[in-house]
């Protein structure tokens, strides 16, 4: 695990998301799986995938009868990997031959506050206006696409930051980095 | 009057433009020197009295560069008084049939002539939509969309471009069928394309809230006063940390004026009708503008007293 990177404002972004898949390597039989776990819902007109729940740690899962799996809710890279082995093990016990490949994470969303107001309009006018949209009547957030590390932000008035997109921890901390020098100047 | 070479003189002579005959004269030796030049001026008659199927009119509309051959075309008029002449009536059919490069954008282009005339919007907002269209429409990649929301939004950015910026839900009101969130996903379609053709040359600054106070006032009918008062109070509330969408400060802020001055003071449902921001809203704006509404009212308009009866949330 990555060293906590030393922003001179000493703030740090906190993960509020991981989203991963795993490829379980089997088909599966989605009703059966439905039918023999307590905490699943499959639903085939609405969605063709086994939506699973566990409690521990507290994350929701979606299988799919191709076997592949998609994982959400962890707050921590290794939390999203042991949830993700949890329900490989859960579909094991239920007589598939599930393994574990290609486990990968696809989106972490992070969120900090940078203490102070800042001036949305400002920002947008600026030469970072060929990166954010802002629309005040559409959404009251700014949304700014960082091209280096490639991810979005979303900047609101309040000082309230939410980064996602990132695969590694350590693009949102470079990300939020950059950010936080260039809102220092709009500050209301 | 110009100069031109002269072939009987053999050198460079006054020549005369003669508008009736449309002749070019050498005036040292009368030489024509070019006869029968078209006049590119506009029709001189016009025709507005006559109406019906002989509209004696010459030359047609201005050529649009936006279409593929300039809008120069001819097209079989359906005949009137239903003559039952097979010959014309099937041609009439076989020529629509046929392929039309244009004919997906002239019914656009129609129908954003249509939306910027009910918003009452000047030729110039038009064309710059139409031109977005075509730009979009270039890249195949529009087809399956909504075509409703499609217009709505190049008009919308149009206006934008123009420095006259609409509300989303004005243009809601034109477009038939279209939802804010659907003209808002197809803007966002648009200017992406747009950066995508030309590298990032989509040029719109935000919205605030003055952009618009000039004609929801005068939808209102507020008096000039009013309107002056109401400008600056604007003007000054941008300074303050008020976490509002400028729509509806701009809604709050006539309210605050319209109670403050001694006409007729419209209701919240007129302002809410005036300017399409919800009642509830309006409210929880003024909420949040009370505190500061002595800094943002122009003290030539109205005294302290008569701020301190306003009404408190």
């Amino acid at each position: 695990m990555a060293a906590r990177r030393n922003n001179p404002s000493g703030i740090v972004p906190i993960i509020q998301n991981i989203v991963s898949t795993v490829d379980l390597d089997c088909a599966l039989d989605l009703n059966h799986i439905a039918l023999h776990s307590r905490n699943s819902e499959f639903f085939p007109k609405r969605f063709s995938a086994v939506i699973m729940r566990i409690k521990d740690p507290k994350t929701t899962a979606l299988i799919f009868a191709s076997g592949k799996m998609v994982c959400t809710g962890a707050k921590n890279e290794t939390q999203s990997k042991l949830a993700a082995r949890k329900f490989a093990r859960i579909i094991q016990k239920l007589g598939f031959p599930a393994k574990f490949r290609d486990f990968r994470i696809q989106n972490i969303v992070a969120s900090c506050d940078v203490q102070f107001t800042i001036r949305l309009e400002k920002f947008a006018c600026t030469s970072h206006g060929a990166f954010s949209t802002y629309e005040p009547e559409l959404f009251p957030g700014l949304i700014y696409r960082m091209k280096q590390p490639k991810l979005v932000l979303l900047i609101f008035v309040s000082g309230k930051v939410v980064i996602t997109g990132a695969k590694k921890r350590d693009d949102f901390y470079t990300a939020f980095d950059n950010i936080y020098s260039v809102l220092a100047e709009f500050k209301k | 009057m110009g100069d031109a070479f002269c072939s009987d003189c053999k050198r460079q002579t006054e020549v005369v433009f003669d508008h009736s005959a449309g002749d070019t004269v050498c005036s040292e030796c009368g030489l024509v020197l070019e006869s029968h030049s078209i006049d590119e001026t506009s029709e001189w008659r016009t025709f507005a009295n006559e109406s019906g199927d002989n509209d004696p009119v010459r030359v047609g509309g201005p050529t649009n560069p936006l279409l593929a051959d300039g809008g120069l075309s001819t097209v079989i008029a359906k005949p009137n008084g239903g003559s039952g002449e097979f010959l014309s009536s099937s041609l009439g059919r076989w020529q629509n049939r046929g392929s039309n490069p244009d004919r997906g954008l002239i019914l656009a282009f129609k129908t954003i002539a249509t939306m910027s005339d009910r918003l009452g919007l000047v030729a110039t907002i038009k064309d710059r939509a139409n031109e977005i269209y075509k730009r979009v429409e270039d890249q195949k990649s529009s087809r399956g969309r909504n075509q409703d929301a499609l217009l709505a939004a190049c008009l919308y950015i149009a206006c934008r471009q123009e420095d006259k910026p609409r509300t989303v839900k004005e243009i809601c009101s034109v477009a038939n069928g279209a939802t804010k969130k659907e003209i808002g996903r197809a803007k966002e379609y648009i200017v992406k394309q747009l950066g995508l053709e030309t590298g990032q040359s989509v040029e719109m600054g935000t919205i605030h809230a003055g952009d618009f106070m000039r004609r929801f006032c005068s939808n209102l009918g507020m008096n000039n006063q009013a309107v002056k008062a109401a400008q600056e109070a604007v003007q000054k509330s941008e300074e303050f940390d008020i976490r509002r969408s400028p729509i509806s400060i701009a809604a709050a802020v006539i309210y605050i004026i319209t109670q403050l001055s001694e006409e007729k003071k419209p209701s919240l449902k007129d302002i809410s009708g005036a300017t399409g921001v919800a009642e509830g809203t309006i409210r929880n704006s003024y909420k949040d503008l009370h505190p500061h509404v002595l800094k943002i009212i122009p003290s030539w308009f109205a005294k302290e007293e008569d701020l301190k009866n306003l009404c408190s949330p």
